[in-house]
């Protein structure tokens, strides 16, 4: 069987996302900050649509945007809005502006889908060589901050009462995040990013009994979803971004199947 | 009297137009064990938050230079998709070393290697406890750590409190929101309500036998028989 060239460049890019979506996805799930994410996504929309409108580079506007929002978001906070409802409205606004000012581009309106729901299919060579690089440096970043980041993800808030609080790892965290938000647009989309960062961490969780292992888990299972979701995107003739989150969904079903049978 | 580990003076704190503190002044000196007692809304959360420099309030508070704060957090444990043995969870924090011994102190040991998820009320309160002391804190600040803990777990909790403050010869900052219970042993106790109500020394403190009977003849605990001397609005202002 030949394999086009279009398809290993999603596979491994896809694959590649999703592995170092594993990790930095772990801390999101112990710090229950899925909306922040989910938000952030939406935002780097907005991104990528001013991107186009002033002639930059779309995945400039994104990665900036994203990264913005996060830092804003992260500090957000007023008594009586709810900090997850003050993160979704930003978010929100975002989506919606994005979307208008992309239909308001009669050129760019074809790809509307496409940042929705990603164009993994489209990858060009300079894509994957560029998602490679912010993979391996994603990663490599995730391990320098990863001792302060477990610390406040386990210790709540203990290191700020005891006045060791690692606002750099905190920021990095957010940043690390944005990064892989705005890169996962091109992949899954502004609407499927946040499945890749959560998806298989929760689907890693019933195989660790580590933080480091779930971290490890998760980047495996990112990475396996990838050719199994093109595989059914082929064989079904169904769009490639959202077959790769629902072959991530069926290993977390796997998962979970296994945690309910190991526990009798 | 020696240094004290912290000192507050007149710390004032509104939240638009509602007092939380008015006028609060207190201190901490090494070896003592201050209680700090006041009912829900009281402004307890927002005090300790000031001590420990969290929120800024109108006011003086000065600490000794240096000064190492252990925090025993309010029922708290981490969230059940972090996969993490008690033992890993020290580890974060302390020496090696230092947190298995300080998870031995607090009669644990066989926890250390049990998941954080698998863990129960009290046992997850003596893990927080061991975290705090495994860094030998000169002042630690307990912020109902009885939360989550069975009746006759607290009087067990209690005493090793004590014991411990004997043994690191730290300060103790205890905050409870039960208005009746207070440790025997503690040397001074604070009763807040956005104002100070009424503070003393806890030697007096009386035995009542309806509590002897209830966690036995040890006397850790006791009622503090205090007796306002004024009635507060719903606002909290004191009334005359």
């Amino acid at each position: 069987m030949i394999i086009d060239d279009f398809l290993w460049r999603a596979g491994l890019g896809a694959g590649l996302l999703a592995a170092a979506c594993g990790p930095i996805g772990c801390f999101i799930l112990w710090r229950r900050m899925a909306y922040v994410g989910e938000s952030v996504a939406h935002m780097g929309l907005l991104g990528a649509a001013l991107g186009l409108l002033i002639g930059v580079n779309a995945l400039v506007g994104t990665t900036a945007l994203a990264i913005a929002a996060a830092l804003i978001m992260a500090r957000a906070a007023d008594r009586t809005i709810p900090a997850g409802t003050f993160v979704g409205i930003i978010g929100h606004m975002g989506l919606a502006l994005g979307f208008i000012v992309l239909s308001l581009m009669e050129t760019v309106r074809t790809d509307l889908l496409g940042y929705l729901f990603g164009d993994v299919l489209a990858l060009s060579n300079s894509d994957l060589i560029a998602i490679t690089a912010v993979g391996i440096a994603v990663l490599g970043a995730t391990a320098l901050i990863w001792k302060p980041l477990l610390r406040s993800a386990a210790g709540g808030p203990i290191a700020a009462a005891e006045g060791r609080a690692s606002s750099l790892a905190q920021t990095g965290f957010l940043i690390l995040t944005a990064v892989l938000v705005a890169f996962g647009l091109k992949v899954v989309g502004a609407l499927l990013i946040v499945a890749l960062l959560i998806i298989p961490p929760a689907a890693a969780r019933p195989l660790a009994k580590t933080p480091e292992a779930m971290a490890l888990w998760a980047a495996i299972l990112g990475a396996v979803s990838a050719p199994l979701g093109l595989a059914a995107s082929l064989t079904f003739d169904a769009p490639a971004g959202p077959c790769i989150v629902l072959a991530a969904g069926g290993l977390f079903a796997l998962s979970m199947a296994y945690s309910v049978i190991a526990k009798r | 009297m020696t240094e004290p580990l912290i000192a507050a003076r007149h710390l004032t704190f509104a939240a638009g137009r509602l007092t939380i503190l008015n006028d609060v002044s207190l201190a901490i000196h090494p070896r003592e064990i201050v209680t700090l007692i006041g009912p829900n809304g009281s402004g307890k959360t927002t005090l300790l938050k000031a001590l420990l420099g969290l929120v800024r309030v109108k006011g003086e508070i000065s600490r000794r230079p240096g000064l190492k704060v252990g925090y025993v957090p309010q029922q708290f444990t981490p969230d059940p998709s972090l996969p993490m043995t008690a033992n890993r969870f020290l580890d974060l924090f302390a020496e090696r070393n230092a947190g298995r011994a300080a998870l031995a102190r607090v009669g644990i040991t066989e926890a250390g290697d049990r998941q954080l998820s698998a863990l129960s009320g009290g046992e997850i309160a003596r893990v927080l406890l061991a975290r705090a002391v495994a860094g030998k804190p000169d002042l630690l600040v307990l912020d109902e750590p009885l939360a989550g803990v069975d009746v006759s777990g607290e009087a067990a909790l209690y005493h090793l409190i004590a014991e411990l403050r004997d043994e690191l010869g730290c300060g103790i900052l205890l905050v409870s929101h039960d208005l009746h219970v207070v440790m025997s042993k503690a040397d001074h106790v604070i009763c807040l309500n956005h104002h100070i109500c009424c503070e003393g020394e806890a030697h007096d403190v009386a035995r009542d036998p309806a509590f002897v009977a209830l966690f036995g003849t040890r006397g850790e605990l006791a009622l503090y028989p205090h007796h306002h001397d004024h009635a507060h609005t719903l606002g909290g202002e004191p009334l005359a």
